[in-house]
């Protein structure tokens, strides 16, 4: 992913802690992104209503309020925004609550930056995201609508069930796709309880021979998770 | 103490009836010595009322013929004699009696007790008394008697009395033993429902107070004592809890902000190091919050909890940890659910600390593989170098380490894992695989529960 083309995504940081924000501030433009960040709930449910963003960060333990009852009031507002939590509580029940509360992801303090660009492109990758259209792993972008794939620029043929599946490897990039989910999403009245394997064999041997840096894993007993080197 | 206090009881209650008995046997055959003794005396009285003055003016016992035929019988059981106050034998019943009596003293106003054997008559063993008494013919001494087989029937009553009372007051003391002992452990029942409930207060149970009602009166101000001991303990230990969890999570910022800033340079190798520094720290940190928040939190280890779920999902989130690692993670599990009662984020965290254990003493290119097993267990295998039979033992202690560790953990990992295992009243064990690496098993209650837990 090059700065030239996501530099109109914007990211909405709400965090109190000025160090904290900087710092986040800093790894995310440098990421690529245009960042707002505020310090406290009223500011971010302003910036919120007022600005268009395509993410929100957002830390629990704001001075004015506590940053679950933002989330609330943004889902209950028919936002969408995928919003990740940031949080130094990780006891169980706050994590819980958070996602309950509609947040799409959370992060617990401390953590490293390169995790919260991770989760934060997971996050727009999405469908119906900023990034949800057109998919990128390495040299390899895949155009949702188009149903292109191509590796560093060059088209490559895949058949139907193995773009499905390079479909949502890519859409969760990093992160295991479990086979199940695989076999729910591509096989709703067939039974072809190997075709999975398969067809992600010959996928990877697809990608591999036309000099794709990215590469699927095996996570055995598992599912399958795409990594971009 | 039970046990003691019975054994006195008893011993109490045995000595008791032994006094009973013999003073009841003391006081019947007493009285029945008594009572012969003044049917003797009456007997005598009735002799001397028959002795008349005769004409040369010696004294004569005249008997009614009745009386005198009675006495004469060889079966008779009675026996006279019946001397003046010259020691002169006035009447004698049998004569041989009579020889005897006449080489007696004189007898005087108190009765005095004789006993003889052989009289030659067809009975043996006379008891009976020599008495002084006033008669028609002046004074007298009358020896009277009475065979043994005469008095043989009362004593063979008495002694069936005594024996049946033996037998009731026996009777008696057994029954009351019996109460007095279930008595006893009534009484005691609740103190040891105190001592139960006392044993199981640990470091992990200081919640625990002992029952102050149905306890008896004299031992609640020890049971009130007690119990405001164990309130200042635990103040004690939950605001040494609170620091620890408090601490840690403080030094969670400024961690955060050091984390990333050193994310944000660019540099040379110093940095590289210095990255490797915080992120143990990150972790240690990390893991002192977690048993932090063990010993102060109460688990709740009741929910239905699928095993082989728990461990599919950590080896899914961890698996890209694992591989940025360049180790490779696996799971095999049967189709089935393993249902225990549990924490599913808690036994999530362990198997977390387990796989993240296994990883770091993995070589390059490994892979770990976790299982669940349909008895309730997870178990983690790696191929790393193995446990040896001596750091098996240690490997579970907090803030342990090996000897040749390499690795940046603070040696908490472990402790946590069988902290949790414990609270889920689960085991932990580590043994060697067939082929090398380490085995860990992680075994949680029994799925007991399986069949009725389906929709």
């Amino acid at each position: 992913m090059t700065a030239s083309w996501c530099a109109q995504l914007r990211i909405l940081l709400i965090e109190d802690e000025t160090r904290i924000a900087e710092l986040v501030t800093r790894a995310l433009t440098r990421a690529g992104f245009v960042v707002d960040a505020f310090g406290s709930c009223a500011d971010g449910r302003e910036s919120v209503a007022l600005g268009q963003y395509d993410a929100a960060i957002l830390d629990l333990g704001l001075p004015d309020g506590d940053g679950l009852s933002l989330v609330t009031a943004i889902r209950s507002s028919g936002n969408r925004l995928p919003i990740l939590i940031l949080t130094a509580k990780d006891a169980v029940e706050d994590r819980v609550s958070g996602l309950d509360a509609g947040a799409d992801d959370y992060l617990v303090k401390p953590f490293a930056m390169t995790e919260l660009i991770a989760r934060t492109k997971a996050l727009l990758r999405r469908p119906g995201s900023a990034l949800g259209t057109l998919l990128n792993a390495g040299n390899l972008t895949f155009d949702t609508i188009g149903r292109d794939v191509r590796i560093a620029d060059a088209p490559l043929t895949v058949p139907r069930r193995e773009i499905a599946i390079l479909e949502h490897l890519m859409r969760r990039l990093g992160r295991v796709v479990p086979k199940t989910v695989l076999e729910d999403k591509l096989y709703d009245d067939e039974l072809e309880s190997n075709a999975i394997p398969v067809h992600v064999h010959h996928l990877r041997r697809r990608l591999l021979d036309a000099g794709a840096t990215a590469q699927i894993h095996t996570v055995r007993g598992v599912g399958y998770l795409l990594t971009e080197s | 103490m039970q046990l003691r206090l019975a054994v006195r009881v008893m011993a109490l209650y045995v000595a008791a009836t032994v006094v009973v008995i013999g003073i009841l046997m003391f006081r019947a055959y007493d009285t029945a010595r008594s009572l012969s003794e003044q049917e003797l005396v009456m007997r005598a009285s009735d002799l001397a009322k028959y002795v008349v003055v005769s004409p040369d003016g010696t004294p004569r016992l005249d008997l009614p013929p009745r009386l005198a035929a009675s006495y004469d019988s060889p079966s008779a059981t009675d026996i006279f004699a019946i001397r003046d106050v010259g020691g002169r034998i006035v009447a004698a019943s049998p004569p041989r009696f009579g020889e005897l009596v006449s080489s007696w003293p004189p007898a005087t106003q108190q009765p005095a007790h004789f006993d003889v054997r052989d009289l030659g008559t067809e009975r043996n063993g006379y008891d009976g008394i020599s008495i002084r008494l006033e008669s028609p013919a002046g004074p007298l001494s009358i020896s009277v008697g009475r065979s043994g087989a005469a008095t043989a029937l009362v004593y063979s009553l008495l002694r069936k009395f005594i024996h049946d009372i033996i037998w009731a007051v026996s009777f008696l003391v057994l029954a009351a033993l019996v109460i007095g002992i279930l008595a006893i452990r009534g009484g005691l029942k609740s103190v040891r429902d105190v001592s139960d409930k006392a044993a199981a207060i640990g470091p992990h149970a200081t919640s625990v107070r002992l029952p102050e009602e149905n306890v008896p009166s004299e031992i609640t101000p020890l049971v009130t004592a007690v119990n405001r001991a164990l309130d200042r303990l635990d103040q004690g230990f939950a605001v040494q809890r609170q620091f620890t969890a408090n601490a840690a999570h403080e030094l969670r910022t400024p961690l955060a902000i050091v984390t990333a800033s050193l994310d944000a340079m660019e540099g040379n190798g110093e940095l590289e190091k210095l990255k490797a520094d915080v992120a143990r720290m990150n972790r240690l940190v990390d893991q002192l919050l977690r048993v932090a928040r063990l010993d102060a939190v109460a688990l709740d280890v009741s929910e239905p909890v699928d095993l082989k779920e728990v461990a599919r999902e950590v080896v899914e989130t961890m698996a890209p940890w694992a591989l940025a690692r360049k180790r490779t993670l696996a799971f095999s599990g049967a189709d089935k659910p393993v249902r225990v009662r549990g924490n599913a984020h808690a036994i999530a965290d362990a198997v977390r600390n387990v796989v993240e254990n296994a990883v770091v003493h993995s070589p390059a290119g490994a892979e770990v593989l976790v299982s669940s097993h349909s008895n309730g267990s997870v178990s983690v295998a790696d191929h790393g170098p193995g446990i040896s039979a001596a750091d098996q033992q240690r490997i579970f202690d907090r803030f342990w380490r090996g000897k040749n560790s390499q690795t940046e953990g603070a040696g908490l990992g472990l402790a946590i894992v069988q902290e949790i295992v414990k609270m889920h009243g689960g085991t932990i064990g580590v043994e060697n695989g067939p082929k090398g690496g380490a085995v860990f098993t992680l075994c949680f209650a029994a799925p007991a529960l399986e069949p009725t837990s389906e929709p």
